[in-house]
């Protein structure tokens, strides 16, 4: 499966076949993460905060690609697309292993994923620095196989959306 | 002396490890502190702080390689509603990961804010391991360097530390194993129950 988790509404034809996934983070009702770790020592796999976000992140486990479509602030993931993202953590367990010469967390039933990042709303040098560099990070808690990010202007987000899911069509 | 205003970004700031950082830090900082934790809705009141301070001290956990989400909203409050008065921002981060480097990111994070927004850059700690490292027998190495780290806010003369548990990586993911072993037990959950593959089980809403 693919997902497309996007930080805004996209106006997006998608085949029936539930092969392609969007879920629009801003229609839903997701809470911050309180940081009490209940998804690896009480109830593991499950967050003990029932909102949306526990239909959201089996989605990001289950997929093979992902494309997180975010505002970029301060060289990160903005507030919609990073509270979702921190509210995923049920999906690793609490136990670490080594990866990549750095330890980091076990997964869960993760299918190992192609990510591609659209970001827009970052313009300066310093601040697309930065978030490369944070995405490359994230790719090893996240289980990326490879990443790629797009920058694009705000006006220009569904275009680029729609344009990868043609190409996908056409693979 | 002007005191230094601490505030801690830790989404669960009552019981977190950032407020065993931040009370080290008091411990152990030649100037006064106020410490104050950042809530959803206290944002305009930390801001007003912010104006009797010539020094402000963000205590916050790495939470997905980069700022808590509460942390990021503060900060965006700020830049829509800033203080009149910029205070030097010093950062203390820690990360449940034994290397410290990982936080290097976000500290990249907030000196973009603080070049955008007009504060000037104080000291940075980064702590690794710093989940256990308080329980640990490495604590004495927490406490060296928050002292270090202390002194340079309080003398204007910053710098950037770092810390952690030394011991190699394997000997690291058998201590945090035995450390989530006992959190687990504490509600009755095993080994086996905790490295289930099974995300959202089948009675789930
Ligand atoms: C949602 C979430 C995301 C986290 N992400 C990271 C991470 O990316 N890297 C890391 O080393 N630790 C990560 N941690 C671990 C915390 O940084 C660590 O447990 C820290 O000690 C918590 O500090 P606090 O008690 O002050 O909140 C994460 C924890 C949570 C709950």
């Amino acid at each position: 499966m693919k997902l497309i988790l996007s930080d805004r509404p996209l106006n997006l034809e998608l085949p029936e076949n539930g092969e392609i996934r969007h879920v629009d983070l801003s229609t839903l009702q997701i809470a911050n993460c309180v940081g009490c770790f209940g998804c690896w020592t009480k109830t593991p796999g499950r967050c003990v905060i029932r909102d949306d976000a526990v239909r959201v992140y089996p989605l990001i486990a289950e997929s093979d690609t992902v494309v997180y479509v975010s505002r970029i602030k301060y060289g990160g993931y903005d507030t919609i697309m990073k509270r979702m993202l921190e509210r995923a953590i049920p999906i690793q367990q609490a136990f670490i292993r080594i990866h990549r010469g750095e330890t980091h967390h076990l997964q869960r039933a993760v299918t190992p994923k192609h990510a591609t990042i659209i970001a827009y709303g970052a313009i300066e040098q310093e601040e697309r620095s930065i978030f490369e560099r944070l995405v490359a990070r994230n790719g090893y808690n996240m289980n990326f196989i490879d990443h790629r990010i797009l920058y694009v202007a705000e006006s220009e987000v569904e275009k680029n959306v729609k344009d990868l899911i043609e190409t996908w069509k056409k693979s | 002396m002007e005191k230094i205003l601490i505030l801690n970004g830790s989404p669960r700031a009552t019981r977190s490890n950032s407020k065993r950082y931040a009370k080290l830090f008091s411990r152990h900082c030649p100037q006064e502190t106020d410490y104050r934790e950042i809530r959803k809705n206290n944002h305009a009141e930390l801001r007003a702080g912010m104006e009797h301070h010539a020094d402000l001290l963000l205590v916050f956990p790495l939470y997905a390689d980069a700022l808590p989400v509460g942390l990021l909203n503060f900060l965006k409050f700020l830049e829509t509603t800033p203080p009149d008065h910029r205070p030097v921002v010093s950062v203390l981060v820690n990360c449940g990961f034994l290397e410290p480097q990982q936080c290097e990111v976000v500290v990249r994070m907030l000196r973009l804010f603080c070049q955008r927004n007009g504060y000037p850059f104080g000291s940075v700690l980064m702590v690794g391991g710093g989940e256990a490292i308080l329980d640990s027998p490495f604590r004495f190495l927490v406490n060296r360097k928050i002292k270090h780290f202390a002194k340079s806010i309080a003398a204007r003369q910053y710098g950037t530390w770092q810390t952690t548990m030394p011991i190699g990586k394997r000997l690291f993911v058998l201590a945090s194993t035995q450390y989530w072993l006992q959190y687990g037990k504490r509600f009755g959950i095993s080994k086996r129950q905790m490295q289930t593959p099974v995300i959202e089980g089948p009675d789930s809403e």
